[in-house]
């Protein structure tokens, strides 16, 4: 693989994932940059501390970003901002198989 | 400092030095103790944690200066983690803040207690602030396991598993006053106990006859697969929060704490290198191995080990911030690798409600 293919799916994914964030702390009203979110910091419970209340506010709000209907048996999803990226873009996902 | 439990370990019990503490990393096998931890319930010595009481009528603002996430409204029923940096932004430790009626208790990471202690007594410039080491009086006893809840309700009281994420009570065992608290560093249930180290012997021997004795090699496995920092692995020379990817435990919306000029300014001009978990190659890599991409030297391997979960190599590599994304073919040493997405292993405790 190529310097610029290794380079455009890193970027594809950071786009996915920067368009989370904001979607995240847009729908939360976090008073924090969504730059300041890493890819990889956890979500529910440590890192975020996003509740149950939280996670069925982003269950809307990625159905209506993306297009996507989570289901709230799988909490795995918001295991991170990146692991987010891979259910509402599966290409990512196949990408890191 | 050795543990005041070694007394209780059994004898072939595998020690390490720790920064300033002598801890058990294993009490029988790395792959054992982790199968208890990641799929029943696992107890943990943590006596390598230092407990420094900050107290006195400046106590709490005090703690609001040198703790990097915001502690003014930590009430003594919560709990929560923090890092505590230096002036130039650089991590000095990432600590347990427990709120508590007459300031705030700090547990520090394993074996850093001294240099903890040492940090925030040059920092305290008023004679109402007063800093006390605590951990020759009490240590902490873990517990962390999909059913550590279990362990939890036969142990003390099992209204006290189900507590909130982080929520903290004093309460008793055997008639002696503690401090629990609902923690975690796995992903899996975790609890932590504060008990006087008269006590702890007698809660250690009841713990296990509920759960199994895990070693600090298998908690740090599981904390590296939920990507839990552990500073005394990541934190390498002139990383910032940000490389470290640490930034959760940061409130960078706060006033103001020792270290946030140089973090907001880290953060502002943006660059620089992340990090990012990997996984590939046959062997664990030495620290500093060079990371490639194409060719390219993009970074160094900060910190690699043998999952059991994953029955592979698992480590964090420091790279370019550009390539700093799961789902890349990399090589590390030359052998490829594949970049991953956190939480490398999920945890069972996700898939398991609290009965």
């Amino acid at each position: 693989m190529t310097m610029d293919e290794l380079r455009a799916r890193a970027a594809a994914r950071q786009q996915t994932c920067s368009q989370i964030k904001k979607m995240i702390v847009s729908r939360l009203d976090l008073e924090i940059d969504p730059d300041w979110i890493t890819d990889d910091q956890p979500l529910f419970g440590r890192g975020l501390e996003l509740d149950s209340l939280d996670v069925l506010e982003l269950y809307v709000a990625i159905e209506a970003e993306f297009g996507v209907a989570l289901y709230d048996s799988d909490m795995a999803v918001f295991g991170s901002v990146s692991r987010l990226a891979e259910e509402v873009d599966p290409a990512l996902r196949a990408v890191s198989a | 400092m050795a543990s005041v439990l070694a007394t209780e370990h059994p004898e072939d019990t595998a020690y390490g030095e720790v920064g300033d503490a002598t801890v058990p990393l294993r009490f029988s096998s790395l792959a054992e103790e982790y199968r208890v931890l990641r799929d029943r319930a696992a107890v943990l010595d943590l006596g390598g944690h230092g407990l420094i009481q900050i107290t006195g009528s400046g106590g709490v603002d005090f703690a609001q200066r040198v703790l990097a996430r915001d502690v003014e409204y930590l009430t003594s029923d919560r709990c929560m983690m923090s890092l505590v940096l230096d002036e130039s932004g650089q991590v000095v430790d990432q600590v347990l803040a427990f709120g508590r009626e007459d300031g705030l208790l700090l547990e520090s990471s394993c074996g850093a207690g001294a240099r903890l202690l040492e940090h925030l007594l040059a920092r305290v410039a008023d004679d109402d602030v007063q800093i006390t080491d605590r951990s020759g009086d009490l240590t902490v006893i873990g517990l962390e396991g999909p059913y550590a809840w279990g362990v939890v309700g036969r142990l003390i009281d099992a209204e006290l598993a189900s507590l909130p994420f982080e929520s903290v009570v004093d309460t008793t065992w055997d008639d002696v006053e503690i401090v629990f608290a609902r923690t975690g560093l796995t992903g899996e249930y975790g609890y932590q106990m504060i008990v006087p180290v008269e006590s702890a012997a007698a809660m250690w021997r009841r713990s296990l006859e509920h759960a199994q004795a895990a070693g600090l090699e298998a908690l740090e496995l599981a904390m590296l697969e939920v990507r839990q920092p552990i500073p005394r692995h990541e934190v390498t020379p002139g990383a910032s929060v940000i490389e470290i990817g640490a930034n959760w435990l940061v409130d960078i919306t706060k006033d103001a704490f020792v270290g946030k000029d140089a973090v907001v300014e880290a953060f502002e001009a943006g660059g620089g290198r992340r990090t990012v978990g990997f996984t590939g190659c046959p062997d664990v890599p030495a620290l500093g191995t060079r990371v490639q991409a194409a060719g390219q030297d993009i970074g160094e391997v900060v910190y690699a080990v043998r999952s059991v979960g994953l029955d592979a190599t698992l480590g964090l590599a420091r790279v370019t911030g550009e390539l700093a994304a799961a789902g890349l073919e990399l090589s590390v040493g030359g052998l490829p690798v594949t970049t991953l997405t956190s939480p490398y292993v999920v945890p069972k405790s996700w898939s398991i409600p609290i009965i």
